[in-house]
């Protein structure tokens, strides 16, 4: 097998940037999301809800609504088979105990946050499931909550679920930290505050259910995770094999749709009612209780000599991991091995916790807690650069960790890193400074750097797989499980497989995301799958190319390493060529297969005590850096930006529009997550439950972003490939931030950077 | 229910009362339905009534409660009359709620926040409103009671709105805003018009979204009538408004932002009035 | 009620129930999925449909008042059974990610451009303001209409 492939030189469709088959079919609206889609005798499902962030259940009595004329069934816990949705989170530190997430499919005696689901029903219509739910009676009696971590870890707090409410804890320490910071040349305190934000997809969560003529429970969703197939056979105490997901093209999911959301209600009402299930949540039911982004509470003490290099980094963080544990523990790990930033740090402390609360549960969030440090740690970085009179490019110079340096916990960075690089591109893609346009409007500039790890963490031993096969006229058919979240994942693989096999991407028709019928290849989170499926499609690729090769070496008379596929046929050095479905008659009378399924295991290790910093915790990460321009109106405290650029090492770009899109996308949600997103909550009560209160940037709020893609072709994904779903969400909030202080001297601290706090920082208000 | 006559829709009102709610643009009102904020047995939809008119005669602009804000906005000879109604319109919701949205509808649904509201305040136009008994004139001043609240009784219908002539003026709204396209945290509404001498003959101004009503800014007005308009006249007049604030908090924004802010957009609407006053 | 209406150029003739939506029309009734269902409140743009050739919020319009009216969905633009230029500008230029936005954004610039047919970046920008998108960040749907407009003149 020939590693000819890899060189860039000789690639000739990974690298372009093809035409992804999906974006036809959305424009044609050929496309058909989970919502889009009946069937015969569908029934409509609608969830009764706890208005409550905290209550025990005194009464529940589902019996009117149960006999309403068109409702086919009302139920509550006591009708699922095993009430539990359970997580255990492995490598959790012992000070809190092994972890088990536990939360319940429907809640049993009593709520714990606002939205919390108490029952299901299922009716004719939507209108009369409605009515069904307004007509379940239901007697709470609401119980003292709490609703910040502080409270919540207060003593003699009300425990959500155990005493104490602390869910997790993660600490580093390395070297000498107070020696360091006392021996500094200066030393920046900061408090940052993060807020709680949505996802806030376009697409709600939605899907279709039904029993199909095997008696297999299918059900056909928006998801990240097709593997969720498990956990709803666990639900409905049936064979794991006799559930199906099928996971439809997402309208969007940036971890919101990587935990259960709709399909352990759907196995359920078609389980019980023998018929079809539709079930939409409404834009107003997704944004009160689905899970979001951890809201933290960052506390730096960031010492550096006189030259800018940082000599310690003291970091407290706390998070509020809402009501149910989810994937809690875990985001806080990632904060944790990111708190120190992409830098060379020598001594380092981090302690961080995160706490129950009764607010909204969180959980994945693109970024997955290794986002919100980066506010925290560029804003640290810039300060410490004014302090000492040194430049913001320069400071990350001079400070960038390069391959060989030691991240506080342990592992080694093996790869190019490419920060110096790409901090001075951003910066000069911002082109010449802009004038102020009036007197009372000031221009400034920032930049900011993150790293984001990609692939999962290196203990959970992650796997993909992929199943590739030619029909009898040299068509091509590619199946694997991955979940296609919009970002092209199901294209990418086409382009892999075009790369590999020669075969045009005209000829080749994909299959994505059926748990019973394409090969399992995990989740389409943590910046993963390209890594993951890539890969795997890739080795299945060059291995059913050998299979394949070693039958036309045979009928051309040549070696098979000398022989390349391209143009839809085999070639010989010499110019002979050989059509695939020549050579694939062939191995149909010689008996060697025309397909093939392949496995690929990424690198695994061993869990990491992460207080000792003995090791690796993600394979690899993508480095990045942006630079904002923005105008401060000094008499108001509206922020416009008016220049972005996002500049990323992407190790290689196999679709390089697709790497612009995911940039350009990513900054602009980073761009509302720093300028107007937020989940306000009063007392647990969500006040913003509509798109008219949350509020995500539209075309007019932002400016072009000039995607700026770097390959070192260093990166551990196919061709040299790194994630690239996450790392563009990071930078945009502190790029503002330190952008602020630059056109106005004011340091904003807490997200997002509304109008109102610009002008309270100016002093207008006083 | 769609009647074809005002006489109809009016029987119809008077009818069913408080069980029925009247259907315009439904930019409203369909939401209001759709959570089940409201169930009225009967919606009564005036969209076949002909309201639809722009009329411009002897200096009067009249404007019936079906024009859609679109219309406010690409209608020529307003542009020329009376431009401060496109500039508002233009600012309010999406492209979509201006396809549909009705002047009428704004009036009715009277968001303390809202352009239009605003707008014939300052104007100090004249809401025109019938029921089955008769018609009757309701100064816009007036009409606003509270938040979401207005004079209007439930047997009867806003059929368009009137403004007398108006003398040669420069008009100008500002508005601040969350994010682009937002209903507006404040809103100011400002016309100008000079005599010979270059001095204010008459001013009248108006806020949006900073108390439970629109709030004509009588003290803003008083500060200008006679005065040259210069920088300082008009930050002291604005001043003089944002002083008789007292706009309510909320979750998202300060009452104190919102005074803050009021004073300076007053402050640029009356400076951009002034200036196209002058051309 | 029966309510005669033209829905992508064909004549339609429909029973409509009186609190219907003309989004709950489109999809329970016709089948039609094109226009999605995002917000429930005319905010995010991803029911946008033509009527009469301007943009409105299917889930803010009765099916009852679209009696006598065109309807123009995004299979509407269809032409000779190829895609519409502009849906081609939007597929070469990676104006499409998720496409749960693509169908109100395509409309919604067809409505835009009839009126000002060569618009700059800014005032793309400003028409498109009304229809959210969570995936593209806009900068390549901008770039789409730009070129669509470019070669049209």
């Amino acid at each position: 097998m020939t590693d000819a492939v890899a060189t860039r030189e000789g690639l000739r469709v990974v690298g372009q940037p093809v035409v992804r088959h999906d974006a036809r079919d959305k424009v044609a609206a050929a496309t058909a999301y989970a919502a889009d889609w009946a069937l015969p005798g569908m029934l409509y499902a609608a969830v009764l809800r706890s208005p409550y962030p905290a209550a025990r259940i005194v009464r529940l009595d589902t019996a009117k609504a149960a006999a309403m004329a068109g409702v086919a069934v009302v139920l509550t816990a006591k009708d699922v088979p095993r009430n539990t949705l359970s997580t255990d989170v492995p490598g959790q530190t012992t000070a809190v105990g092994p972890l088990r997430a536990t939360l319940h499919v429907l809640a049993e005696g009593r709520v714990r946050h606002q939205g919390e689901p108490v029952a299901l029903v299922a009716a004719e219509t939507l209108e009369l499931a409605h009515a069904a739910v307004e007509t379940i009676e239901i007697e709470y009696e609401p119980t003292a909550g709490v609703f910040s971590p502080e409270a919540a870890l207060a003593p003699g707090a009300p425990a959500v679920h155990g005493p104490g409410n602390l869910l997790a804890q993660w600490r580093i320490a390395r070297g000498d930290v107070t020696t360091a910071l006392r021996d500094a040349a200066v030393v920046v305190e900061g408090e940052y505050t993060t807020q709680m934000v949505d996802a806030a997809y376009l697409e709600p969560e939605s899907g279709v259910a039904w029993i199909d003529s095997d008696g297999v429970i299918t059900i056909r969703l928006s998801t990240q995770v097709i593997e969720h197939f498990r956990d709803v056979a666990e639900v409905l105490q049936v064979p794991q094999n006799r559930v199906r997901v099928i996971g439809t093209y997402l309208g969007g999911g940036f971890g919101g749709k990587e935990d259960v959301t709709v399909e352990a209600y759907l196995g359920l009402l078609a389980l019980k009612t023998g018929r079809p299930v539709k079930m939409v949540w409404t834009r107003h039911e997704s944004l009160l209780s689905r899970a979001k982004r951890h809201p933290y509470r960052l506390r730096y003490r960031t010492g550096a000599n006189a030259r800018g290099e940082i000599v310690a980094q003291q970091i407290e963080l706390l998070g509020d991991a809402g009501a149910y544990a989810y994937l809690s523990a875990l985001v806080l790990l990632y904060s944790t091995v990111t708190a120190a930033g992409p830098y060379r740090v020598p001594a380092v402390e981090v302690d961080a916790r995160v706490a129950y609360t009764n607010n909204p549960p969180t959980s994945a969030m693109r970024g997955f807690g290794a986002m919100q440090t980066v506010f925290a740690y560029e804003s640290q970085l810039d300060r410490v650069a004014r302090a000492l009179g040194v430049d913001p490019v320069m400071i990350r110079r001079v400070n960038a960790l390069r391959r060989g340096d030691t991240l506080p916990v342990g592992q080694v960075i093996e790869t190019h890193v490419a920060l110096p690089e790409l901090a001075e591109r951003a910066w000069s893609a911002l082109g010449p400074p802009t004038q102020p346009r009036a007197a009372h409007v000031r221009v400034g500039r920032g930049l900011s750097c993150n790293f984001q790890p990609y692939g999962r963490i290196v203990w959970l031993h992650d796997w993909a797989s992929a199943w590739l096969g030619f029909e009898m006229d040299g068509s091509l058919v590619v199946r694997c499980g991955c979940p296609d979240v919009g970002g092209g994942q199901a294209s990418s693989l086409c382009q892999i497989a075009a790369e590999v096999l020669g075969v045009s991407l005209a000829r080749i028709s994909v299959h994505v995301s059926d748990s019973a019928l394409t090969p399992l290849a995990g989740t389409t989170t943590a910046s993963r799958q390209l890594y993951m499926s890539g890969n795997a499609v890739l080795k299945t690729a060059r291995e059913l190319r050998a299979q394949l090769l070693g039958v036309a070496g045979a009928l051309l008379g040549a070696d098979a390493d000398a022989l390349d596929m391209e143009d839809d046929q085999v070639v010989t050095t010499d110019g002979r060529t050989l059509a695939i479905p020549r050579l694939l008659a062939e191995c149909a009378r010689a008996g060697v297969a025309r397909s093939h399924l392949g496995v690929y295991h990424a690198p695994a290790g061993e869990p990491v005590d992460l207080a000792k910093g003995s090791g690796k915790v993600f394979p690899d990460y993508t480095f990045g850096a942006h630079a904002a321009e923005v105008e401060v109106d000094t008499e108001t405290g509206v922020v416009r930006v008016l220049r972005f650029a996002a500049a990323h090492d992407v190790g290689r770009a196999i679709n390089p529009q697709s790497v612009e899109g995911q940039i350009q996308g990513g900054a602009v949600q980073g761009l509302g997550y720093g300028l107007m997103e937020e989940v306000v909550l009063d007392r647990g009560i969500n006040l913003t439950t509509s798109f008219a209160t949350y509020l995500i940037p539209t075309a007019a709020d932002v400016p072009d972003v000039r995607a700026v893609v770097v390959e070192s072709g260093e990166g551990l994904g196919p061709f040299n490939a790194r994630g690239i779903g996450e790392p563009p969400i990071g930078p945009p909030a502190a790029a503002i931030a330190n952008a602020i202080e630059h056109a106005t001297g004011v340091r904003i601290t807490r997200l997002p950077i509304t109008a109102e706090r610009v002008a309270r920082g100016l002093g207008l208000l006083d | 229910m769609a009647p074809e006559t005002l006489d109809d829709a009016l029987g119809l009102l008077r009818r069913h009362g408080d069980e029925a709610k009247v259907l315009a643009g439904g930019q409203s009102l369909i939401p209001i339905l759709h959570y089940r904020l409201a169930r009225p047995r009967v919606v009564i939809d005036i969209n076949a009534l002909p309201l639809a008119d722009i009329a411009l005669d002897d200096g009067r602009i009249g404007i019936g409660a079906l024009v859609r804000y679109h219309q406010l906005e690409e209608s020529e000879a307003l542009a020329g009359r009376c431009p401060v109604l496109g500039e508002a319109a233009r600012l309010i919701g999406n492209v979509r709620v201006r396809t549909l949205g009705t002047v009428g509808g704004s009036l009715v649904h009277g968001d303390p926040a809202a352009e239009l509201p605003a707008v014939m305040t300052a104007l100090d136009a004249r809401i025109a409103v019938a029921s089955a008994s008769g018609r009757r004139a309701v100064a816009a001043r007036e009409f606003f009671t509270g938040p979401l609240t207005t004079a209007l009784a439930p047997d009867e219908i806003v059929t368009g709105i009137e403004v007398a002539a108006l003398p040669a003026h420069g008009a100008a709204v500002e508005e601040l805003s969350r994010r682009a396209g937002d209903f507006a945290i404040v809103a100011v509404v400002a016309l100008v018009s000079l005599d010979r001498r270059g001095h204010v003959e008459e001013a009248r101004v108006a806020f949006g979204g900073v108390a439970d009503r629109p709030v004509h800014a009588r003290a803003a007005e008083d500060a200008l009538r006679g005065r040259e308009p210069s920088a300082e006249t008009l930050a002291r007049a604005a001043h003089a408004a944002r002083d008789a604030l007292a706009p309510p908090s909320d979750a998202f924004v300060s009452g104190a932002y919102r005074r803050h802010v009021a004073g300076v957009l007053c402050r640029r609407a009356l400076t951009r009035a002034v200036e196209r006053a002058r051309r | 009620m029966i309510a005669r209406l033209v829905l992508n150029g064909r004549p339609r003739e429909v029973d409509v129930r009186p609190n219907e939506t003309l989004l709950e029309l489109l999809r329970d009734t016709l089948g039609v999925f094109d226009a999605k269902e995002g917000c429930d409140e005319g905010v995010c743009g991803v029911c946008t449909v033509l009527l009469d050739r301007r943009p409105v919020s299917a889930c803010l319009v009765l099916a009852a008042g679209v009696r006598g009216r065109a309807v123009l969905t995004l299979r509407g633009l269809e032409r000779d059974g190829g895609l519409h230029p502009l849906q081609e500008a939007f597929v070469k230029h990676g104006a499409v990610q998720c496409g749960f936005c693509t169908p109100g954004m395509l409309l919604t610039t067809l409505a835009f451009l009839e009126r000002q047919p060569r618009p700059d970046r800014e005032a793309i920008r400003a028409a498109l303001e009304g229809n959210l998108c969570r995936c593209t960040g806009y900068t390549k749907i901008v770039d789409a209409v730009e070129a669509y407009v470019r070669g049209h003149d």
